[in-house]
C-alpha cells in the first residue's frame, strides 16, 4: 500500500498493510521545532534551519527527508493564514530565546522586555498592542486576551463574527497550490480548513485580528456557553453558513487533492471531566458539526477530523452522531479514556488518530523501556480492524528525550514486522 | 424576608441579580453580614462545588456561581470590613514561572474564596521569588500554584525548593494542573494536591487545619 491508501484504509476501518503514522499533519499531531532538529541530528540528516509553520505552539516543519526516515504516511495542508494572522510563507531567520537558530514566517514580527519574555503582534501589526506572549523560560506562545469589559446591553454577534469570512482568492490560489504539492508526495493529504471551528478557545481571543471586539476573554466565554446559550448557537449558525460556502470553494478548487479534513480543536475534556454535559453539546455544537459533516459526506470523499482533548468518553458517541469520522488525540492519560474500553465501545465506528503514547508522562519523563511498553500495547489494542492511526497524544513538546521518541518509532516498526 | 436557602440555591444556579437582591434583603432585615456569607454564599459554593466534583456541573455552571458570589459580596464586604471580619485563612496563588495557562487556577481561587479564604492572586509566569515575597507579606497559610505544561511542571520543584529555604514556618504548598499527579507532588515535596477545584477547597482547608480529609 501506499502512505495515502494506508491511511485511507485505517479511516475506512480495514486492516491496512503497517500501522500508519501522522507526524506533523496538523497544529496538534506536530513537533515541536527545537524536537524537529534533534531528530534531523539523530538520522544523520542534512543540518538545515527548521522552519517554524506553526508559531503559535511553535511547531517545526517536518520534511520529505524526515517523514521518509521516521516512515510518516501522511502530509498537511495548513490554513492559509496561521494563528497570528499571517501566511506560513517567506521565511526569514530568528533565534529563538532557547538558542536556537530557526527560519520564521515573513511577517512573524517579535518584541522582549527585560526579562526576555517575547511578544507577538496579530497579522505582523506592530502599530497595536501584541495578540501572544512567551515567557523567556517557555518554549511557545499564548494568547494575550485583549477584551475589554463586555457591556451587557450592547453585546452583538457581529462583533464575534469578524474572522469568518468567504475566501479570498489569493488564500484559496494558495492553499489550493499547497494541496496540488502535497497531492504529489503520495502521502495522505491532511487539510486544515479554515473557520469551521467552533468556540475553540485558543481562537476565541482572537490573536489575528488587529483589533477584536466581542466575546474575546476565555472566563466570558466559557460563562457564556451557561447564560449566552442564543447568542453562542446564533454565532455558530452564522458561522458555518459561511464555512459551508467556504467547503464549496475549496472543493471546487482542490477537492480531490484533499483527504482528510480538520474541522475543529474545540476542547470538550478536561483532565477528568469533560467542559459541558452532553445534553449541552448536542444543543449547542451537535447540529452546526452535523451540517458541516453532513454537507463533506454528502459531496466530497473527505474524511473528517476532531480535536479534543481531555476526558471525553462521555461525548464520543454525540461525536459520532455529529459525524466526524476520526476523533484526535485520544487521551488515555485523562480520566475514563481506557484504550481497551474506546476500542471495544467506539473502535468500529470513529477511527483514532493519536493515543500512541502519554505525552503527560510517560514520553516526556519515562525511560525508553517505559515507552516500548506503552507504544507496544497500544498499537496490539488500537490497530486491530484498523481505525488506528499513530500519533502522540498531541504535539511533541520541547525537551522531550531523543531516545524516547526513537524507542516509540523502533516499537512501531518491530509491530510492523520490521 | 428571604431565606438563606434560597440565597444559597441562587448562587449555585449563578443568577448573579437575585444572589444582591437577596443578601441586601437579608441585610436590610436584620442579619449579620457574617451569617449572610457563612450560612447563604458559602454553601451555595459549596453546592455547585460537589455537583462539579461529581460530573454534575462543569465549568461554564462553577464560573456564574462564582461571579454571583461576587457580585453579593458586593454588598456584604464593606459591611464585613466595618466590623474588622477578615477571611480566617490567607492564599496565595499562580502559574508557576514560564505558565500562562490559568484556567484551572482561576477556578481554584474562585472557589477558595468561595469557601472564605482571603486569595492574593499572583497571575500566571510567577517566579519562586514572588511567591515568596507575597506569602511573606501576606502572611499566607497557604501556597497554590499550577502548571498546565510538561516543560513547566519541573519549574514547580525548584519553587517549592525555594520556598523551603524562605523559612515560613508552617507555610504549606498545593499543587496542580493537568499533568500533575500525587505521586509527582510526593516527589516534589508539596504538602498537598488536588485533580479539580472543588476538591481543592477540601483538600487546603485540612492542610490548613491539620485535619484529616473527608471525601
Amino acid at each position: 500500500m501506499t502512505p495515502r491508501e494506508r491511511v485511507l484504509a485505517a479511516v475506512e476501518h480495514r486492516e491496512p498493510d503497517y500501522t500508519p503514522m501522522d507526524l506533523g499533519g496538523t497544529p496538534v499531531t506536530g513537533i515541536h521545532c527545537s524536537i524537529v532538529e534533534a531528530l534531523r541530528k539523530h538520522y544523520g540528516l542534512p543540518q538545515r534551519l527548521v522552519k517554524v509553520h506553526e508559531p503559535y505552539q511553535m511547531l517545526g516543519m517536518v520534511e520529505d527527508d524526515l517523514k521518509e526516515a521516521m516512515g510518516v504516511d501522511t502530509v498537511g495542508v495548513p490554513a492559509p493564514n496561521t494563528i497570528f494572522g499571517f501566511p506560513p510563507e517567506n521565511y526569514k531567520p530568528w533565534t529563538a530565546p532557547w538558542g536556537q537558530d530557526l527560519l520564521v514566517p515573513a511577517d512573524f514580527h517579535t518584541t522582549s522586555n527585560a526579562e526576555g519574555d517575547q511578544f507577538i503582534y496579530p497579522k505582523g501589526d506592530m502599530s497595536v498592542g501584541p495578540s501572544g506572549h512567551m515567557p523567556a523560560s517557555s518554549f511557545f506562545f499564548d494568547t494575550i486576551i485583549r477584551q475589554p469589559e463586555i457591556d451587557e446591553d450592547k453585546l452583538d454577534v457581529e462583533e464575534n463574527m469578524e474572522e469568518f469570512e468567504l475566501i479570498s482568492d489569493s488564500d484559496l490560489k494558495r492553499f489550493a497550490s499547497m494541496a496540488s504539492a502535497a497531492r504529489k508526495t503520495g502521502r495522505c493529504v491532511v487539510a486544515n480548513l479554515p473557520g469551521a471551528a467552533l468556540g475553540d478557545i485558543a481562537l476565541v481571543p482572537a490573536p489575528f485580528l488587529v483589533n477584536p471586539k466581542g466575546i474575546r476573554d476565555i472566563t466570558e466565554w466559557y460563562m457564556s456557553l451557561a447564560v449566552r446559550q442564543d447568542y453562542v448557537k446564533e454565532l455558530f449558525a452564522r458561522q458555518t453558513a459561511i464555512a459551508l460556502q467556504n467547503f464549496k470553494t475549496i472543493n471546487d478548487a482542490c477537492g480531490d487533492d484533499l483527504d482528510v479534513v480538520m474541522l475543529c480543536g474545540t476542547d470538550f475534556g478536561t483532565q477528568n471531566s469533560t467542559f459541558c454535559s452532553n445534553d449541552t453539546f448536542r444543543d449547542i455544537w451537535l447540529p452546526y458539526y452535523r451540517q458541516m459533516n453532513d454537507w463533506i459526506h454528502a459531496n466530497t470523499k473527505w474524511k473528517t477530523f476532531k480535536h479534543s482533548c481531555g476526558a471525553v468518553i462521555p461525548l464520543i458517541n454525540s461525536f459520532i452522531d455529529a459525524g466526524f469520522d476520526i476523533l484526535n488525540p485520544v487521551q488515555c492519560s485523562a480520566g475514563g479514556m481506557d484504550p481497551q474500553v474506546l476500542k471495544e465501545q467506539f473502535g468500529d465506528r470513529i477511527t483514532f488518530w493519536g493515543g500512541g503514547v502519554d505525552t503527560q508522562r510517560v514520553l516526556p519523563f519515562g525511560t525508553p523501556e517505559e515507552v516500548r511498553q506503552q507504544v507496544s500495547e497500544r498499537l496490539r489494542i488500537f490497530s486491530k480492524n484498523g481505525g488506528f492511526v499513530f500519533n502522540t497524544i498531541h504535539n511533541i513538546q520541547a525537551k522531550t528525550p531523543i531516545e524516547n521518541l526513537v524507542a516509540m518509532l523502533e516499537t512501531r516498526r518491530q509491530f510492523n514486522g520490521q | 424576608m428571604a431565606e438563606l436557602e434560597t440565597l444559597s440555591d441562587v448562587v449555585s444556579r449563578g443568577n448573579r441579580a437575585e444572589a444582591k437582591k437577596i443578601t441586601q434583603e437579608l441585610i436590610d432585615a436584620g442579619m449579620a453580614p457574617g451569617e449572610v456569607l457563612d450560612r447563604g454564599l458559602i454553601p451555595g459554593m459549596k453546592i455547585i462545588g460537589d455537583k462539579f466534583k461529581n460530573n454534575q456541573a462543569f465549568v461554564p455552571e462553577m464560573l456564574i456561581a462564582a461571579r454571583a458570589m461576587k457580585e453579593a459580596m458586593i454588598v456584604l464586604e464593606p459591611l464585613l470590613l466595618g466590623q474588622g471580619i477578615t477571611p480566617k485563612y490567607t492564599a496565595v496563588i499562580g502559574t508557576v514561572q514560564g505558565d500562562l495557562h490559568d484556567i484551572g487556577k482561576n477556578l481554584v481561587a474562585l472557589m477558595w474564596k468561595g469557601a472564605n479564604i482571603g486569595v492574593v492572586d499572583l497571575g500566571t509566569n510567577v517566579t519562586p521569588a514572588k511567591f515568596i515575597e507575597a506569602a511573606r507579606e501576606h502572611k499566607a497559610h497557604i501556597i497554590g500554584m499550577s502548571a498546565l505544561l510538561t516543560t513547566t511542571m519541573t519549574i514547580m520543584q525548584a519553587t517549592i525548593q525555594g520556598i523551603r529555604q524562605a523559612n515560613l514556618p508552617g507555610l504549606k504548598v498545593m499543587v496542580g494542573g493537568a499533568p500533575v499527579t500525587q505521586e509527582f507532588a510526593d516527589r516534589i515535596g508539596a504538602d498537598g494536591f488536588a485533580a479539580d477545584a472543588a476538591t481543592a477547597v477540601e483538600r487546603a482547608l485540612a492542610l490548613i487545619e491539620n485535619t484529616p480529609v473527608q471525601v
